[in-house]
């Protein structure tokens, strides 16, 4: 036993030595992505802007990593921020709203610092003061043309019983629904179909999970009738997948293409993440334009590509993307698409809700959304 | 011949007193614990990412240092979970339900700190309490659960873990004053409601973790110094006993139960009442369906401390240290995800050596006793530093 | 030189404060039985556990047909043939006896367990001894007897041909006891070498060819037995003459202590009740002996007169006042004292220190605790008080843990607080369980003075000459009812023996006139 102390007393030593010396010796990481209360692989916001980090980063042989924070709170965000910046970073994107709060902070604190804020624009913790400093891009997107393009892609292709069924009534979430319903009327409108002859079934989960309850959730509504549900809501996609498969029916996937995680997922109503983060990179190292988007807020929307509907198949160059649905195609796609990025057609994004969770009743969506031809039921 | 046997007579007779010295099976148990669990985090960092392994290990190891204030912040709530486990497991109760009572007490807490109009100075401190009210009762339940129909307490306590987190995710979801949709999280705590801040720069370290000390060392009386403790340690001991002596056992099982989420409440009260360096803002709360990891944290902190009062408040700051530490690992290239399985494997190493302790020892002995003769003849270096030592 | 099977030669062992062996020789011949004798602590248990393996020596060396052997661990001790019954068996309670005896030496082909096999020896063997057993019997179901057959068989399964028996008579009924000693001369009479730890004097004279007598650690000399006789032998182990006979003036029982009426417990083995209908009295100054055969509702019986079990019928009375719903720490405070059966069960808190457990039944009073702290300076005195008086050896004193103590020390702690404590009635139950001669006598004495005292004594006993020396009336149990009231004055263990088997038995009506 003592000549098992003796190696171990041995080890620490050496490896105390070592790591004294090695103390000195600085590589850091230009580019530091930290991740919300999610993971890195939440196939969602931390991952979306990540695929981003590394396709720019990558190619332009930049280092870069990224941090989770020890706590899920507003100094816990800036803690991270903190341990990146000591860490030398000069680039930091932090994904989502959740960081509003510590970028106000960090703007002032680390002003030889360039912050790409996804979803999200800069303010003090009571919302008194709103203030987009010049080291801080802020980046939003329009998920309700995202969502719009879905819920038309869905209609145009014959389908006339649609669902949503969305995680927490977050803004991203109600927009990404509210444009559902605003493209499914559109198409409805635009094929001539009578009052009421689309109808939506309308859900939210209150919660971003996979498990049996949203499960059973999607299973009754594909039972009733519901040809295909458009998911929203993080990992409550898994349990829709599931269920669709089940009863034979389709999906709408969300934020990334999910066409690869079930045969089920026709399309996906994307946030192009990953391109928003390479566009704001690209500014910074390549065209030095960094003026564009530093210091204030920048939609990413259908005119820069920001949103829309998976166009390719990742690997295979030749492939339709559209190949799951029925009718609608790329042509039929590209049309409505251009009309959006021309800015023709305005779009909702919020409305007046009355429930504390934000979840809208029919009657809240019907009136605000000026609904027609489609009838709402929420459950 | 002559000569050696002396030596390793000399040599034997001083490990020896170590190892049988009642201080061996608490203390220096607890330090070999902790070395076999830092070798083994080492080991699984030099598979991860060999070239900064030991840049990477020198972080966890020092890297807590340098930021002691925030050791101490996060050293609050593993504290006080600790304490409710090691507390009820004196008593023989295994309480794995801390987490619920934690998610109870948190949202007690929150409640009086968001509903309550209290003057400053007391408000915090009403919250604080209403925090260890709400721990209590989660406490409570399976307390008696387990004192008038002898139903395990894991059992109840799993579950309880469940429906409490479930319960208070609902209540917090559907109170708008409390909980901002928008955000899926919960608004800031009113300053008046919040802990005063202990004013370490760049930490939210605060008075909580001074009350949690102070209340360990309050258990440790308890423990030692009462007749309450007295009856609370047999009963953990020889139950039997304890009914022969004419104690209350029924009602001992239902006020340990209360103590010890009361306890764990208190922990959930001391972190979502914790002050923020951003001005305005404050600690939030996910209502997301998840179980608190600070409550399971818990059941470790106490294995590490040997469900001892003392113990528990070191091995939650060595706990916090180690994951302080380890979040700095980040800069020389470690993803978070290896340095958490790193920090799980030196802690839950350690707390399942701990767990070993007596074995261990006993080993050590009989090894020791086993190889007298040949110790000097394989490391006479080793054996004459160990009798200077001695001397 | 003779031919030994085992030498033990010299042996020293050690452990912190103690030497529990000082250079012990003990030499075993084939084919003998060879008893080791010595008071508690005399450092019998230490030995064997060398010789088996358990311990390590630091001086000396064993010996097997005389060439030297190192035993490190039982497994060399199996292989060396030596084979061991402990005193608290060593049997996996939820397994059957067959899986018990075959436990670390399963016969399997490629994996798969044979227990036909090991059935067919394990019934040779059990019929070849007269070992009767049921291979397909959970241990947790069996007697004690059964169990230590198991023991037994497992060592015979093992092919052991040195067979060590630590106490094997504790635990056992009179018949058990002689059947036992009957098998372990069989044993020696086919060739199988047997030690047999013991201090019971008599077994010793019945059984055994040669006997080393053991004192504090140190030997004291081995004798042949039948050259021998039961005085000398038990000065060998004390170191003093001892007195096998109780003195005592006669009873002279004043008021009832304890009237207990129509006591009904239920059973919570089976579905009968264990205790059925029982009234007795007890008088101050007198002890009152409920003799019987172990499992025949005593233990029911005394938990439900101290509290710790319900019992569905009858009431109880103690000095005058009911306590039949009173929790045990009322019935404590209203006069009972109580040495527990068991006195690691109920007894005594084995991790607390001797001072913890000598205020176990007392610790909530002003004497020893004020608003809830412990005086510890009152305890500590106070402990210190009792080891005084009633001579509780230890290592260390009031901070010995007790677990570390040996089983005659525990005792007299147990002992030494139950009749410190205010009492009207003293219930012992078994209190001279697996303790030696010199213990026994001293509890005795205790037992009488306590009488003398005026205090009431129910003693509860498995032991006869135990419940003919020490009692002034004895009460027969029998399948949960009295069935005989003896003048242990007027009748012979004979009667005795009767009346416990349910041979014979007192209609109702003679015990109430006796009573």
């Amino acid at each position: 036993m003592k000549r098992v102390l003796l190696i171990v007393l041995a080890i620490m030593m050496v490896s105390m030595g070592l790591a004294g010396c090695a103390q000195s010796g600085d590589d850091g990481y230009e580019i530091a992505l930290i991740t919300d209360k999610g993971n890195i692989d939440d196939k969602s916001f931390n991952q979306g802007a990540w695929e981003g980090v590394i396709a720019f980063a990558t190619e332009n042989e930049i280092s870069h990593t990224y941090i989770k924070p020890e706590e899920a709170s507003d100094s816990g965000y800036l803690a991270a921020i903190d341990l990146a910046v000591e860490g030398g970073a000069k680039v930091i994107v932090t994904p989502g709203f959740l960081f509003e709060v510590p970028i106000y902070e960090a703007q002032t604190k680390y002003p030889e610092v360039k912050f790409i804020l996804l979803d999200g624009s800069p303010h003090t913790a009571d919302y008194s003061v709103f203030e987009t400093k010049e080291n801080v891009a802020s980046i939003m997107y329009s998920e309700e043309q995202s969502g719009y393009l879905a819920g038309y892609a869905a209609v145009m292709d014959g389908m006339r019983n649609l669902g949503f069924m969305g995680g927490m009534a977050v803004p991203a979430v109600q927009a990404f629904g509210y444009g559902y319903l605003q493209g499914a009327e559109a198409a409805a409108v635009e094929l001539g179909l009578g009052d009421g002859e689309v109808q939506v079934t309308y859900h939210y989960t209150g919660n971003f999970e996979e498990n049996d309850t949203n499960k059973a959730t999607a299973r009754t509504m594909f039972q009733e009738g519901t040809e295909v549900i458009f998911a929203c809501g993080g990992a409550v996609g898994k349990s829709v997948m599931s269920a669709a498969s089940e009863a034979d029916t389709k999906v709408i996937g969300v934020d990334v293409d999910q066409r690869y995680d079930s045969e089920t997922v026709i399309t996906s109503a994307t946030k192009g993440l990953a391109a928003s983060v390479v566009s704001v990179l690209d500014a910074i190292y390549n065209t030095d334009s960094w003026a564009t988007y530093g210091g204030t807020t920048t939609y990413f929307n259908a005119a820069n590509d920001g949103v829309g509907l998976p166009t390719e198949v990742i690997g295979d160059a030749s492939a339709d993307a559209f190949d799951r649905f029925e009718s609608f195609d790329k042509a039929a796609y590209d049309a409505v698409f251009n009309k959006l990025a021309s800015g023709n057609v305005s779009l909702l994004r919020s409305i007046e809700v009355a429930d504390p969770s934000g979840a809208a009743t029919a009657e809240e969506l019907v009136s605000a959304l000026n609904l027609v031809k489609v009838e709402v039921t929420t459950r | 011949m002559q000569d050696k046997k002396r030596v390793s007579q000399k040599n034997k007779y001083s490990i020896k007193n170590i190892t049988k010295g009642s201080g061996f099976s608490a203390f220096s148990s607890a330090l070999l614990a902790i070395a076999l669990g830092l070798i083994f985090g080492f080991v699984i960092m030099l598979f991860a990412n060999p070239g900064s392994a030991f840049k990477g290990f020198n972080y966890i190891l020092t890297g807590g240092l340098s930021r002691f204030g925030n050791v101490l912040y996060f050293a609050t709530p593993i504290l006080m979970t600790g304490l409710a486990v090691g507390f009820a497991f004196r008593m023989g109760l295994f309480n794995i339900g801390a987490s619920g009572q934690y998610t109870m007490g948190m949202f007690f807490a929150l409640y009086v700190g968001f509903m309550w109009d209290l003057p400053t100075g007391i408000h915090w401190i009403v919250a604080i309490l209403a925090g260890m009210l709400g721990g209590m009762i989660w406490g409570f339940i399976p307390g008696i659960f387990k004192a008038l129909l002898n139903v395990n307490e894991v059992i109840t306590s799993i579950m309880f873990n469940y429906i409490g987190m479930y319960f208070v995710d609902m209540w917090i979801r559907s109170n708008s004053t409390m909980y901002i949709s928008t955000m899926s999280r919960t608004n800031y705590v009113p300053l008046s409601a919040q802990i005063p801040s202990l004013g370490v720069e760049g930490s939210n370290v605060n008075f909580g973790i001074i009350f949690a000390v102070i209340l360990g060392i309050v258990l440790y009386i308890v423990l030692e110094k009462t007749t309450f403790g007295y009856e609370l340690k047999a009963t953990g001991f020889n139950k039997h006993a304890a009914d022969y002596a004419g104690m209350k056992g029924k009602r001992n099982i239902v006020l340990t139960m209360i103590i010890a989420g009361g306890l764990a409440g208190l922990g959930g009260a001391f972190l979502i009442l914790s002050p923020s360096g951003i001005a305005g803002s404050s600690m939030t709360y996910e209502p997301v369906n998840i179980i608190a990891a600070n409550g399971f944290n818990g059941i470790a902190v106490a294995l590490l401390g040997n469900s001892h009062p003392i113990g528990i408040i070191f091995s939650s700051f060595f706990i916090s240290h180690i994951q302080r530490g380890g979040s700095l690992a980040n800069l020389v290239g470690y993803k978070p995800e290896i340095i958490d399985v790193v920090i799980a494997v030196i802690i839950y190493f350690s707390a399942f050596a701990m767990i070993m302790n007596a074995a261990l020892g006993r080993f050590i002995r009989k090894y020791i006793t086993h190889k007298e003769v040949e110790v000097p003849v394989i490391e006479p270096d080793a054996s004459e530093e160990i009798k200077k030592e001695a001397e | 030189m003779e031919n030994y099977i085992i030498e033990m030669l010299n042996i020293t062992k050690e452990f912190p404060g103690i030497k529990a062996n000082d250079n012990i020789t003990l030499n075993l011949k084939k084919g003998e039985v060879h008893a080791l004798l010595g008071e508690n602590g005399a450092g019998k248990s230490t030995l064997m556990s060398v010789l088996f393996g358990l311990y390590q020596p630091e001086k000396g060396e064993i010996r097997k047909n005389g060439e030297v052997v190192k035993v490190n661990n039982p497994n060399d001790a199996n292989a060396l043939g030596i084979g061991m019954v402990h005193q608290h068996f060593k049997l996996v309670e939820i397994f059957t006896v067959l899986e018990n005896i075959i436990l670390g030496v399963e016969p399997n082909k490629m994996g798969f367990l044979q227990k036909q096999e090991a059935r067919e020896k394990v019934v040779e063997l059990s019929e070849r001894y007269g070992l009767k057993i049921n291979p397909d019997a959970v241990i947790e179901d069996i007697s004690v007897g059964m169990q230590q057959r198991v023991e037994i068989l497992k060592m015979l399964y093992r092919d052991n041909e040195i067979l060590i028996f630590d106490e094997p008579t504790a635990v056992l009924t009179p018949q058990e006891i002689t059947e036992l000693l009957k098998i372990m001369r069989e044993f020696a009479n086919e060739g199988k070498s047997i030690l047999f730890i013991t201090h019971k004097l008599n077994e010793i004279m019945e059984a055994a060819d040669r006997c080393t007598v053991l004192r504090k650690g140190k030997y004291i000399g081995t004798v042949n037995v039948k050259e021998s006789n039961k005085e000398e032998l038990s000065k060998m182990m004390v170191g003093r003459d001892v007195n096998f006979k109780v003195d005592k003036e006669d009873a002279k029982p004043k008021d009832v202590v304890l009237s207990v009426k129509n006591m009904t417990v239920p059973s919570k083995h089976h579905k009968n009740n264990a205790v059925k209908n029982v009234s007795l009295d007890v008088r101050a100054g007198e002890i009152v002996c409920l003799a019987g055969i172990e499992g025949n509702g005593q233990s029911e019986f005394v938990y439900a007169l101290t509290g710790l079990e319900k019992m569905i019928g009858g009431s109880i009375t103690l000095s005058g006042k009911d306590i039949t719903n009173a929790s045990v720490r009322e019935r404590s405070v209203a006069g009972l004292s109580h040495i527990p059966e068991d006195r690691h069960k109920h007894g005594l808190v084995l991790e607390y220190s001797l001072e913890q457990n000598m205020v176990l039944q007392r610790y909530w009073q002003p004497e020893f605790q004020k608003n809830g702290f412990i005086k510890f300076d009152a305890v500590r005195e106070y402990s210190e008080k009792l080891i005084d008086q009633y001579d509780v050896r230890s290592g260390q004193g009031p901070i010995t843990t007790v677990r570390s103590m040996s089983g005659g020390n525990q005792q007299k702690a147990i002992i030494s607080r139950e009749i410190d404590k205010d009492h009207d009635l003293l219930i012992a139950v078994q209190p001279t369980r697996g303790l030696d001669v010199g213990a026994i006598e001293y509890i005795h004495k205790q037992l009488v003075a306590r009488r003398d005292a005026g205090k009431g004594v129910l003693l509860v006993s498995l032991e006869l000459d135990e419940v003919m020396n020490v009692s002034d009336r004895i009460l027969v149990m029998y399948e949960g009812e009295i069935v005989g009231e003896l003048d242990p004055k007027k009748s012979t263990v004979q009667e005795l023996g009767l009346y416990m088997s349910g041979a014979k038995r007192n209609t109702k009506k003679e015990i109430d006139n006796a009573g």
